[in-house]
């Protein structure tokens, strides 16, 4: 062979053998680092090497972002037409209205509406449709006919549950965020009053002889740890729109939203009995979370009670929707953290509350056995049921399954499901899509007793603080953090120990915490990439709309930044508010003493939080010990260490919190635009 | 009722069907719906499962497999043992775990069989006899295994180990018997248990997580019965066992329990059915498959049981001279939870928190002159007491108690007079917490949502004589 037809075949064989030699030279200690680096992200020695996990999936924006996400409607509160011909669908996430002709069984009609829209309800001649506008702070007005916004109406801060006076000229709008309710005036379609509810409301109905608004709240009323927790039901007077009183719910939180037996008898609502007080050491026994319905008598001097739906052994979490029958016999229960919903038969309820003692009554808040004596049935659905809505009939029951882009329709006879309505959203289930079902679902906690959205509804925090024995019981409580928008702000936990959102639920988090089989690492790589990727925070309505300070929040930011006190002296640099908190998340990621260790904290520094949408997370500090942002200098920051604020006034203090409370995610400086969108401004 | 047979002879068919490759060409493979069943030679006697030998009625047993409703002759799998009885399948199919004698004075021990040829690995040893054998979900195994010490004096404890054997961990500390141990879907395990001291007691089911912590009852029949053999959990999430009467006689009813409220649901599932049965196994809805007899002067044969009817159907296996006890199929099966463990085998005590003794349950009220307020409680083990500790105001006590220990808590009012029985035999693992509402609570009562007072202060160490205890520390979470 000639050395022309020999270097014919080196010539490919040379480069690849260099390739090879390289490969063989840089795999051993690429692969090391690669094992060492995964290792520290997962917490773990075992997790698969695959860097898409984390450098595909974990994307927030840009062309992968978009080619590995989808849009999802997400279904959430449904309306249905007088003649039961048309359902009227909120598309939590796709900012939409949908309607669904039932007879054809799918979208015929489609119009966008404001941000994250919440509750849909149709006036009563059917003409138009109101939904409420989460993120946007108003409600859009849809003329049913064409299908189209008309107008839309400003309201408070989150506007969510809505009903119509019994006149209908007065629409009742429940601000979650703001924690009021708007009144607002339909022949002029301004807001004529507000009125003061309890913490966080969001479900909202008129009594059946239309003489009352029932508000429910999901957050407690503010309570130290070691105090009862009570969530406000809030009732008001239609005729004045007046709040004529305030119940409080003991022992309860996430009532999410209110029905009524048609002849008045009862309003019922879902509710959470959490057990933050307790030592988490066990999930056993109802120990965790304990989930059931607040029932008012609703004649006078009616008791308030509470009754399980959870049984032994078998839990059903995050309650949200309670529907009723027309004949009043039966209501619905759903279940998001569960995909169930429960069947309860109403005149069971009746005679248990008729032949009980208060004293046994009382029990039965804490009492598994209670629901074989009322619940009849559990009806497997679709991911995450959130609304209900029952045909004037009585003989169907729609529920919308939140993560599954679909309708299920529920005989109310046979108690099955007897067909689905998808509404058209993306097929594909994405990873994050698959992060988000996790999520919201209990089936990984032992006997699914709470889920991820239980102690995080929304994604964000539920006002609680938990003794988290992880140590000895009765020590080192915390207060519950926010998920939103984390995926920048490591380490996690108040101790700082969880390097990452691996880390944090991973093995240890079923260890301590859900005390079941922890995620796969398939599972674990879908929450990640959505708490990465799909958690933003609301934008900051009520304290920042545009971005642009107010007078007394410029004059915070001045403090905030400050180098000197008052009286010209240099503030020590570990003293200076933007050191520890700087901007763009206003952390700098490093534990921190801040003179707020308590007797019963072991010695350990606090993770510096993140502080934007902070004005939306009360209670404050690492124990949740205050209840406003003043009171972590006016009752808890008496020494310098958080901070050099004791030579300020009230005035200047007050205007540190206002520039506080606008800090906002950085994101919507680049969407100023698009908060908006939706909104036409009424007239 | 047609249905109901169709359903049975569905399940029979795949079950046939599916079996077929292990008689086709002589393979010795055992596929998918196979049974599995253990045969007791002659006259099976009533057994209370003394902790000493709780197999002793079943000295001579074997493992068969066999195709119901073929008529290829069952085989027997444990001919190189005296003894052999309770088969546990494997999750891929592929072996076996029982409880094997190899002469017949011998000791019971753990074996485990490749399915593919027959041959047998032992897994426990030592003199002292070992039975009921389980796979867990974290390729371990669990077992009961007669002891004899100061803690427990004589009693059959759980025991985990790897499928080779080591890392042997004991898991029950209860002066207590446990046998035919089952695993459920939730990853908890299913214990039979007869505490022995300071009498014997009724049986019960227990439940405990692997590792032995959060040990509580399940179930509890009453007075005089015993749960019997092997304990089944369906997927519709219905216990199924067998309970005995108190007529002494081998067998029983056939029972349900939900697993969602397992001390309130029971149903006879037999009940105006002549003769006893031993066992039943769930195969659909319905129907199961189940060992019975008519009289004492015949052995238990295999049936197929349709509950609905509450009638036997064919017999579908009898061996002359022989009483078939159990059944399993076998083939691959579903895993169940791996639940993770807070044991800490470098702490040496365990955590108790009782919320408060004093409270009362209106829905279980005692007459009047029952109550009187306690103040402190006593607690005692097998041969001391451990220490009387105060009650905190609101009832409430918080123990640092030496882990693996057996330990009952009985409750005492001012005047040191008891309040209250004492309650069952407890132990901690090391590094377990655990809380209740109150003694003698009701299981499905929750927790208020209060803090207790005792969880303020430090814990009392139990023993009160010792003070300090020099053991790891556990870091924050």
């Amino acid at each position: 062979m000639s050395w022309n037809k020999m270097g014919k075949y080196l010539k490919p064989i040379v480069p690849l053998g260099i390739i090879f030699i390289l490969f063989a030279a840089f795999y051993s200690p690429f692969h090391k680092w690669a094992r060492e680096h995964v290792d520290y992200i997962t917490a773990t020695n075992d997790h698969p090497l695959k860097c898409t996990s984390c450098h595909l999936y974990m994307q927030k924006s840009g062309i992968i972002y978009r080619m590995l996400n989808a849009k999802y409607y997400s279904p959430f509160n449904l309306a249905l037409s007088d003649n039961g011909q048309y359902l009227y669908v909120v598309a939590e996430e796709g900012n939409a209205l949908l309607m669904v002709d039932f007879a054809r069984q799918k979208v015929i009609r489609k119009t966008a509406v404001g941000t994250r829209p919440h509750t849909v309800i149709l006036d009563k001649e059917g003409k138009r449709a109101y939904v409420s506008n989460q993120w946007s702070d108003n409600v859009s007005v849809i003329d049913l006919k064409s299908f189209s916004v008309v107008d839309t109406l400003n309201t408070g801060n989150g506007p969510a549950g809505m009903a119509l006076s019994s006149d209908g000229k007065y629409l009742y709008v429940v601000n979650s965020f703001s924690s009021d309710i708007s009144v607002i005036d339909l022949t002029t379609g301004t807001e004529e009053k507000r009125l003061a509810a309890g913490n966080n409301p969001t479900g909202a109905g008129i009594t059946p002889d239309g003489k009352r608004l029932f508000v429910t709240s999901r957050r407690t009323l503010s309570a130290p740890y070691d105090d009862a927790l009570r969530c406000e039901l809030t009732v008001i007077s239609d005729s004045d729109r007046r709040v004529s009183e305030r119940k409080n719910i003991e022992s309860a939180y996430m009532m999410e939203n209110i029905a009524f037996t048609p002849s008045g008898d009862l309003a019922l609502f879902p509710l959470i009995r959490p057990k933050n007080n307790l030592p988490t050491i066990q999930v056993e026994r109802g120990w965790m979370m304990t989930e059931g319905i607040g029932l008012v008598e609703m004649k006078p001097g009616g008791r308030t009670i509470q009754l399980l739906l959870d049984e032994p052994n078998a839990y059903y979490s995050d309650p949200f929707d309670i529907a009723v029958t027309p004949d009043g016999k039966r209501a619905f229960v759903s279940h998001g953290g569960v995909d169930r919903i429960s069947v309860l038969d109403l005149d069971s309820v009746r005679k248990i509350m008729t032949e009980s003692s208060d004293d046994v009554l009382k029990i039965y808040s804490d009492y598994l056995g209670i629901s074989s004596r009322f619940v009849i049935k559990r009806i497997p659905t679709g991911a995450n049921p959130k609304g209900l809505v029952i045909s004037p009939d009585g003989k169907l029951l729609y529920a919308a399954e939140h993560l599954e882009d679909r309708i299920a329709v529920i005989s109310t006879d046979s108690l099955c499901t007897v067909k689905t309505i998808n509404l058209g959203g993306p097929r594909r289930i994405t990873v994050a899509r698959h992060g988000r079902r996790l999520l919201n679902n209990a089936g990984h906690t032992f006997q699914d007793q709470y889920s991820c959205y239980t102690c995080h509804p929304d994604v964000h925090e539920d006002g609680l603080v938990y003794n988290m024995a992880s140590k000895d019981m009765g020590r080192n409580v915390t207060n519950t953090q926010s998920l939103r928008n984390i995926g920048d702000t490591p380490p996690y936990k108040w101790n700082g120990k969880n390097q990452t959102i691996y880390k944090q639920d991973g093995m240890r988090f079923s260890t301590v915490l859900t005390r079941t089989e922890a995620f796969s690492y398939k599972e674990l790589d879908a929450i990640v990439s959505y708490i990465m990727t799909g958690v933003p925070n609301p934008p900051d309505l009520l304290y920042n709309p545009n971005g642009k300070l107010t007078e007394a929040q410029k004059r915070g930011k001045e403090i905030f930044e400050r180098t000197h006190d008052m009286m010209g002296h240099e503030i020590p640099v570990v003293n200076r508010c933007v050191t520890c908190h700087p901007p763009p998340y206003f952390t700098n990621r490093q534990p921190a003493d801040v003179g707020t260790l308590a007797a019963t904290d072991d010695s350990i520094l606090f993770d510096t939080p993140h502080l934007n949408n902070i004005f939306a997370s009360p209670p404050y500090l690492h124990d949740g010990r205050a209840k406003t942002l003043e009171e972590i200098w006016t009752l808890y920051g008496k020494t310098e260490q958080h901070g050099s604020v004791n030579d300020l006034t009230k005035i200047q203090l007050n205007d540190l919190v206002e520039y506080l409370k606008s800090l906002r995610d950085p994101a919507y400086d680049h969407q100023k635009a698009e908060i908006h969108q939706a909104s036409l401004g009424h007239h | 009722m047609k249905s109901k047979h169709i359903y049975f002879a569905v399940g029979l068919s795949l079950l046939s069907l599916s079996s077929v490759l292990f008689y086709s060409c002589g393979s010795k493979t055992l596929a998918n719906g196979t049974l599995l069943a253990t045969e007791v030679p002659g006259n099976l006697k009533f057994n209370n499962f003394p902790a000493d030998d709780p197999h002793s009625h079943l000295s001579g047993s074997r493992i068969i497999a066999f195709i119901p409703g073929s008529k290829r002759p069952s085989r027997v799998l444990t001919e190189d043992f005296y003894s052999a009885c309770f088969p546990s399948v494997s999750y891929d199919g592929a072996f076996i775990l029982f409880a094997g004698q190899r002469e017949k004075d011998g000791p019971w021990q753990i074996w485990e069989m490749e399915l593919e040829n027959l041959k047998s690995r032992e897994i426990s040893s030592g003199v002292e006899n070992c039975t009921d054998p389980a796979y867990l979900p974290d390729e371990r195994l669990v077992f009961s295994k007669k002891i004899q010490n100061d803690n427990v004096k004589t009693a059959l404890c759980l025991f985990t180990c790897k499928r080779d054997g080591s890392d042997l961990r004991q898991i029950t500390f209860g002066p207590a018997t446990n046998i035919s141990t089952t695993v459920l879907r939730d990853g908890r395990l299913l214990t039979i248990t007869r505490q022995l001291l300071p009498g014997a007691g009724d049986a019960m089911i227990s439940v405990m997580r692997p590792d032995g912590t959060k040990a509580d009852v399940f179930y509890m029949g009453e007075r005089g019965t015993l749960p019997l053999g092997r304990v089944t959990e369906t997927t519709e999430g219905k216990i199924i066992f067998t309970e005995t009467d108190n007529s002494g006689l081998p067998g029983g009813s056939v029972v349900a329990i939900n697993y969602n409220r397992p001390l309130h649901t029971r149903v006879n599932l037999t009940s105006g059915t002549s003769g006893r049965f031993y066992f039943a196994l769930p195969l659909g809805k319905n129907i199961y498959l189940a060992s019975w007899r008519n009289s004492d002067t015949d052995n238990f044969a295999l049936y197929s049981f349709d509950e609905s009817k509450k009638s036997l159907g064919e017999i579908l296996l009898s061996d002359p001279g022989f009483n078939i006890i159990d059944v399993v199929p076998a083939g691959k099966h579903e895993r169940q939870r791996r639940l993770p463990s807070e044991v800490d085998m470098e702490v040496r005590t365990g955590l108790l928190l009782c919320q408060n003794i004093n409270f009362i349950n209106p829905l279980t009220p005692v007459s009047g002159d029952e109550i009187h307020e306690a103040t402190k409680i006593e607690v005692m083990g097998i041969d001391t007491t451990y220490g009387v500790i105060p009650v905190e105001n609101d009832g409430s006590f918080y123990l640092k108690v030496m882990a693996d220990t057996p330990f009952r808590i009985r409750i005492l009012d001012k005047n040191d007079n008891m309040v209250n029985q004492p309650c069952s035999w407890l132990w901690l693992r090391p590094n377990e917490r655990r809380g209740c509402v109150g003694c003698h609570d009701d299981p499905e009562l929750v927790p208020f949502n209060e803090v207790p007072i005792a969880v303020k202060k430090a814990p009392v160490i139990v023993p009160v004589h010792i003070t300090e205890i020099k053991e790891k520390i556990v870091e924050l979470e």
